[in-house]
């Protein structure tokens, strides 16, 4: 498989596939019609409606200011609204999960030579996997976070309760609240912390800042 | 990895968002807006006059119910069904073949290696870490070939570079055992299970 196929397949990882609302968007949808056809059913075998008969629900909605209190009609509107606007935000928004694509590639040091120049290899035994040679890693934000705190802490010399870092896709904050007593050089933390992510070569490339508290820890 | 349908699901939740969307406006808009009372007085009493026409005009002969009501019958179970179809392609794409294959030589037949090899051989690899909470491999098909995916718990402070580094030795030497070249997607993840677990103090 190409490279294009990998960096497809990185982008489905780190956007969501919104899986969990077109679920749900469904269910609601079923869950509409299938009442559709429980009333329908109801009248076409001459029952008394479970809810409301289809023809007075139409008659209603034909005469509809009338017939309700504002407030109510106001409110239901509003309500369908929000459901509709999340649906809808949900569609549109990119969807970008927490997570980081984790550049395993070597450094571009060797020219690029014809993407997809041995397209077709044997087929079963020995194809070759042109491109995606090695694997494609992504990274929870939250994973990233907990081994820069790591590196921030033994920079530092504090305790882990000390130490809270929170990443986002550009950007990187280091809070530490130092020993009450024993000085903290910003710089080691922050060179700690650029080392450490430089190594992880992240795709994007996030900015670190270092916030140093200004009240300090007793005791720890 | 799986090959759930994105842009279908961006569109079709975005049309059902959009229609809530307006349907909740307008019915905001009724209750606040006198003229657009009035409005939909007007239009409605016309629509429904229409209908009630089309119902009348669909009768079966000599009976008082109209066709139409099974033409809508049928449509909302059609579109039930296809709601059905739509959830059933999210998450889709698992495969149980990690090699399927001709090997050329002489002797006829195929080579297939399902998918549990490389799963328990991954498994059983990582299962033995300390520094892992957890570790889950599946075999998923991308564009018609097999492709591995390792999804990773570790523990807390872990360093996801070396970690997926040494994943990495571990996949090509399954490679060579199996002796063809896998996409592999390597999945560092957070979960309940290393939030709440000890820190990792080994490495």
């Amino acid at each position: 498989m190409s490279a294009a196929d990998k960096q497809r397949v990185l982008h489905r990882e780190t956007h969501s596939s919104r899986a969990v609302v077109a679920t749900l968007a469904a269910g609601l949808v079923v869950v509409l019609c299938a009442y559709g056809l429980l009333e329908s059913a109801v009248h076409a075998i001459g029952q008394p409606a479970w809810l409301i008969e289809p023809q007075t629900a139409a008659e209603r909605l034909v005469a509809l200011p009338a017939g309700v209190s504002p407030l109510l009609l106001g409110a239901l509107g509003a309500v369908l609204a929000m459901i509709g606007l999340f649906f809808l935000l949900n569609a549109v928004l990119p969807g970008r999960r927490a997570r980081h694509v984790l550049n395993s590639e070597r450094p571009p040091a060797d020219p690029r030579s014809g993407p997809d120049a041995d397209e077709g290899g044997m087929p079963g035994s020995g194809g070759t996997t042109d491109g995606w040679d090695s694997p494609a890693v992504v990274v929870d934000d939250e994973v990233i976070a907990s081994a820069l705190a790591r590196q921030a802490r033994l920079a530092a010399n504090v305790t882990p309760e000390q130490v809270m870092v929170v990443v986002s896709r550009r950007q990187v904050i280091v809070n530490v609240r130092p020993t009450s007593g024993v000085p903290l050089q910003e710089a080691a933390v922050l060179a700690a912390v650029e080392a450490e992510l430089g190594e992880m070569a992240l795709v994007p490339t996030p900015e670190v800042r270092v916030n140093l508290a200004s009240t300090g820890v007793i005791g720890a | 990895m799986t090959s759930t349908p994105v842009l279908l699901n961006r569109i079709l939740v975005g049309i059902l968002g959009i229609k809530l969307l307006a349907v909740g406006l307008f019915l905001v808009l009724l209750a606040t807006v006198p003229a657009v009372a009035a409005w939909w007085h007007s239009w409605s009493a016309d629509a429904w006059k229409g209908i009630n026409q089309a119902f009348n005009n669909t009768r079966f002969p000599g009976r008082p119910e109209s066709w139409l009501w099974i033409v809508l019958v049928l449509v909302t179970l059609l579109l039930m069904g296809l709601m059905v179809a739509w959830v059933a392609q999210q998450g889709k794409g698992r495969t149980n073949l990690l090699v399927s294959g001709d090997d050329a030589r002489e002797v006829a037949g195929d080579v297939q290696i399902g998918g549990g090899v490389a799963e328990q051989a991954l498994k059983h690899a990582l299962a033995e870490r300390p520094d892992l909470a957890g570790a889950t491999v599946a075999t998923y098909q991308v564009k018609g070939r097999p492709a591995l995916k390792v999804r990773l718990l570790p523990r807390q402070g872990v360093a996801p570079h070396l970690l997926a580094a040494e994943v990495a030795t571990l996949v090509e030497a399954l490679d060579t055992v199996v002796g063809q070249r896998t996409p592999v997607l390597i999945h560092i993840g957070a979960g309940a299970r290393t939030r709440f677990s000890r820190a990792e103090r080994v490495r």
